[in-house]
């Protein structure tokens, strides 16, 4: 029960603190007055009564007052009227309040803001049951890097393993699909039956793939994501009348998923690999593989135990060589998910993590100038009996009470922070749409905003109350508060918000020259009047339905090049820039050294001599005018190279050099047909100019190119020259689309989209990381420019008096400048120093320049010390201008 | 404050009020009345004490409070033992007991 009564009490005190207040004051007074009535009745007098009643009870105010500190929550009113005074002591200097809620606004906010998106990408868990049970699952390639799994090995990996309770392998492509609407280019997966099991899903409507639904032969079944029930099929309960056409083969919908599932990413539809039957070979790695580990396996156990069935299978299969299997790895599957992004979004968050320092430093030497005005405030509070405590909490409310403000501010200011992140951030950024700011996010904010205001309220409480109160009244007294040992403290700020600044512009200048070698690299082809459209057709084996579909796009590229402006039109399996093309061992041999069987390739291929590496590109002719990669030898293909014609390849630059050096290799034939399932051999006809496929920061890789028309595909870019209107040209081309089949869907871009896109993530980084650095460099301009002027009022006496005694302005000039520069100077060689240190941690982001670039490092020194200069002259120029009658009889 | 008066001990305030309130309820200055009446003149309990403790103590549930009419018509406080109250009255006086033995054997001892 008392427990039930003090939670009572402290209520009613804290919420009927006015009742209890009436209620203390009636009951002193009624005391008062029967006190007053017991010495009437003694035979007192009127007047002497009342005064001996008075006291006796010694005052009604202090014994109020003591009552009011027994009372249950009484330090909560204590910290309430903390609060007042210090909002009164905050709203007594409104602009600097202003500056400081504004400062750690935007320092709290930009924090938040990056937070939320290293939150949203690397650190909030999938948003699967149980998602850190869910692994990726790799072959390791004899290179050691992780590849995609091959049929037969998964199947090994499948049967084999004892650390997965479930495990199944995905791809996912583009296909054509349509049912009652118009047809769409929509991201299809092929998985294996065990796909949700993994993922520990089950569908909303409708069922599971069975082991049935994937042999060989199976009729065609597809589940499909909830947001394409609705927008597509219309929500249907009943599925049993839901048909979908994908790639011309009609499938059956058996289920819907989950709403917000879509595993791999923007998919819509699941359909079964393997329908028609798995590949045999251990070296086409087709599909990438997730499992769900068994309760009590660790990553590690797991990793053991595929990676012993990998080297199992390296040892014994028939296919030796670079493109089987050395070893396999099994990794969470958000680590693989999100492993690219985690170095970039890092820097970033220690980049805005310095802006925060540097923000801070500048509210803290705001907060100390403020506090040594106050300091014969806090002498006479202290003369007056103030615990120093008591002092301290002061001080730390104060700083509280800014931080919260700052950050409540920076938060609603993250909100729209993360809009524009979202935009800004390269589409190849994974889970960006996970990112928002969420109650983690909110939390970090607010752990942030504590944290900064411990550290300042802990700082200025120091500082402010660790001098003598004597000292303070006696130096209050001369109007010269404070002035030395603040101002030193002052200047080491300034020293140390000059260092953290020259490495944050250290490294946005490290990151921006590397964004400029990266733009002075010659690309090998023209970005500009390039309109693009993907196009795709089922996908087919058969050698003549590939003919026709070759015929269907030489009639679509010769219809598309009537469009008025439009020049050229070339056709492609792979942009530049756009995803990268497939790569594989090619073999040499002339037409005769073909053999009978697969063992032969076998043979063929462990003769060092004879293989080859590269990737492979379908392309049409015109395509390399199109894009302007220019022929080095040799011709490119052309009316000669009919389907029946001996095919013909273009090789690039660097694999001429690289395979056939100091020789032509115009004429010879090499074998590349694991690449398209055509064993023809292909004579190389010309070469043509390197160009950056998988971005300018990345090597040209060497390409095999071949003729579309002799070695048709079924998904097609087509690029168009155009000198016309984009939007016009991609009206009529999807005219002419539609007019020769309507049933075929087509995305159109412009090529420098494509491009700009491979370079988004530089940019992004680059945009942030010196917008940090700017605002950076305005803060420790500016504080380096208070230090100095607040320096300079409080010594405008002492340069009067040098004045008087014959010091020129030259001199006060130097002698303020000299000040200003030794803290400068103090504050860059730490930050080179810090740099030096530092910057090695953003070494995979650059590109073109060393990590201690003498060029960025000077560059940024002198641009600091420039800075730092003007903010010490204008204070210096003032000083100058003293008049020492003026300077004398100041104050 | 007269020689034979005796400064109050910490704690043994909340005893005389404890046991001041045995009697029955009474307000504020018939506590005060009280104990320097049951202490035989000995303690005289000033406002300033007496009022932050019957506070304290009504907050801790020892006592209860109500607004009545005081001898002579007036309006008045008054407070009244509770059961944890009365709890409170034995474990005070117990404790009490042990402090005033220990200081007369340390007395005693030679």
């Amino acid at each position: 029960m008392p427990l039930f009564v003090k939670a009572r009490s402290f209520l009613r005190n804290l919420f009927l603190s006015r009742r209890v207040e009436v209620d203390l004051d009636q009951e002193v007074h009624s005391h008062l007055e029967m006190l007053i009535a017991e010495n009437i009745r003694a035979g007192m007098p009127s007047e002497e009564a009342r005064r001996a009643a008075r006291i006796e009870l010694g005052g009604i105010e202090q014994v109020k007052e003591q009552v009011r500190e027994e009372r249950l929550g009484n330090w909560l009113h204590s910290v309430l009227s903390d609060c007042r005074y210090g909002l009164r002591q905050l709203r007594k200097n409104p602009g600097a309040t202003a500056v400081m809620v504004f400062t750690l606004a935007l320092a709290i906010g930009a924090t938040t803001a990056i937070f939320s998106v290293v939150y949203g990408v690397l650190l909030r868990p999938l948003p699967y049951p149980d998602s850190n049970r869910i692994m990726a699952v790799f072959e390791v390639t004899s290179k050691g890097r992780p590849s995609r799994v091959a049929d037969p090995n998964f199947d090994d990996f499948r049967d084999q393993n004892r650390s997965f309770q479930a495990i199944a392998k995905y791809n996912d492509n583009t296909a054509s699909v349509s049912g009652a609407s118009q047809p769409t280019r929509t991201t299809v997966a092929g998985v294996s039956p065990d796909f949700l099991k993994v993922f520990g899903l089950q569908p909303i409507l409708g069922r599971d793939f069975s082991a049935s639904d994937a042999k060989k032969g199976a009729g065609p079944t597809v589940l499909v994501s909830y947001g394409y029930w609705r927008q597509h099929l219309g929500s249907p309960r009943d599925l049993s009348q839901s048909h979908l056409k994908i790639d011309g083969t009609v499938f059956s919908v058996i289920g819907v998923l989950p709403a917000g599932f879509r595993f791999p990413a923007d998919v819509d539809l699941w359909l079964p690999a393997d329908l028609d039957g798995e590949n045999p070979s251990r070296t086409s790695h087709n599909y990438y593989a997730v499992g769900r580990l068994r309760d009590g396996v660790t990553v590690e156990l797991a990793n053991r135990d595929i990676s012993a069935i990998a080297r199992r299978i390296q040892d014994t299969s028939s296919e030796q060589g670079d493109y089987l299997l050395k070893d396999g790895i099994v990794v969470p599957l958000q680590d693989s998910i999100t492993g690219k992004a985690r170095s970039p979004l890092l820097v970033l968050l220690g980049a805005v993590g310095f802006l925060l320092l540097v923000a801070s430093a500048n509210v803290a030497n705001l907060l100390l100038a403020q506090a040594s005005v106050r300091e014969r405030e806090l002498a006479i509070r202290t003369a007056l009996g103030a615990a120093r405590g008591r002092l301290i909490r002061q001080f730390l409310t104060e700083a509280f009470l800014l931080s919260l403000v700052g950050g409540g501010f920076g938060v609603l200011g993250a909100f729209w922070g993360v809009v524009g992140l979202v935009q800004l951030a390269p589409q190849n950024l994974p889970r960006l749409d996970s990112v928002s700011i969420n109650i983690p996010v909110l939390v970090f904010a607010f752990l942030l905003s504590t944290a900064v205001a411990a550290g300042l309220g802990a700082f200025t409480a120091a500082r402010a109350t660790s001098g003598d109160p004597r000292k303070g009244l006696v130096e209050g007294g001369r109007g010269q508060a404070g002035s030395q040992g603040s101002q030193r403290v002052g200047r080491v700020i300034v020293a140390a918000q000059i260092a953290i600044t020259l490495v944050l512009v250290v490294g946005a200048g490290l990151l921006g020259r590397s964004l400029m070698k990266v733009l002075e690299v010659n690309p090998g082809f023209r970005v500009d009047k390039i309109v693009t459209m993907d196009v795709s057709l089922p996908w087919v084996d058969d050698p003549k339905a590939k003919t026709g579909q070759a015929i269907f796009f030489s009639n679509l590229i010769d219809r598309l090049k009537q469009i008025p402006g439009v020049r050229k039109v070339g056709a492609t399996s792979g942009l530049p820039m756009d995803g990268g093309l497939p790569d594989g061992m090619f073999l040499l041999m002339t037409p005769n050294e073909i053999p009978k069987t697969m063992d032969g390739f076998g043979a063929l291929s462990q003769q060092k001599g004879r293989i080859g590496n590269a990737d492979f590109c379908v392309a049409s002719e015109d395509y390399f005018q199109v894009l302007g990669i220019p022929l080095i030898r040799g011709r490119i293909f052309d009316e000669r190279d009919g389907t029946d014609s001996p095919h013909v390849a273009v090789i690039s630059d660097s694999l001429a050099r690289d395979r056939w050096p100091n020789q032509d290799p115009v004429g010879h034939t090499i074998e590349f047909g694991n690449m398209d399932g055509d064993l023809r051999l292909l004579t190389i006809v010309g070469i043509v100019g390197d160009i950056h496929e998988y971005g300018l920061d990345v090597p040209p890789r060497p390409t095999v190119y071949v003729n579309l028309f002799q070695r048709p595909r079924a998904a097609i870019t087509v690029t168009m020259l155009s000198d016309a209107d984009t939007r016009l040209v991609t009206s009529a081309a999807r005219g002419i689309l539609h007019d020769l089949n309507p049933e075929i869907p087509a995305r159109f871009r412009t090529f420098s989209q494509v491009y700009s896109a491979s370079l988004g993530s530089r940019r992004f980084n680059v945009i942030l990381i010196g917008f940090f650095g700017i605002v950076a460099l305005l803060l420790a301009t500016a504080g380096v420019f208070g230090v100095m002027a607040y320096s300079v009022s409080r010594r405008t006496r002492e340069i009067g008096v040098r004045v008087a005694l014959g010091a020129g302005s030259g001199d006060v000039l130097r002698m303020i400048l000299g000040q200003g520069l030794r803290t400068i100077f103090i504050g860059v060689a730490i930050g080179i120093a810090g740099s030096l240190a530092l910057t090695r941690t953003v070494k995979s982001l650059l590109f073109g320049v060393t990590p201690t670039d003498p060029l960025t490092f000077g560059g940024v020194t002198l641009l600091l010390v420039g800075a730092g200069l003007l903010a010490c002259f204008i204070p210096a120029r003032r000083a100058t201008r003293v008049d020492p009658m003026v300077a004398l009889r100041y104050e | 404050m007269s020689p034979e008066q005796t400064n109050l001990l910490q704690g043994t305030l909340d005893l005389l009020i404890l046991k001041s309130l045995i009697a029955g309820e009474m307000h504020g200055l018939g506590v005060s009345r009280r104990i320097q009446q049951i202490t035989g003149g000995t303690f005289v309990v000033k406002p300033g004490s007496l009022f932050p403790a019957l506070h304290r103590m009504e907050e801790e549930g020892w006592i209860s409070s109500f607004w009545g009419e005081s001898e002579n018509n007036r309006r008045a406080k008054y407070y009244r033992l509770s059961k944890a109250g009365l709890k409170q009255l034995e474990v005070e006086t117990k404790r009490w007991g042990r402090i005033t033995w220990a200081i007369a054997q340390a007395l005693e001892a030679s």
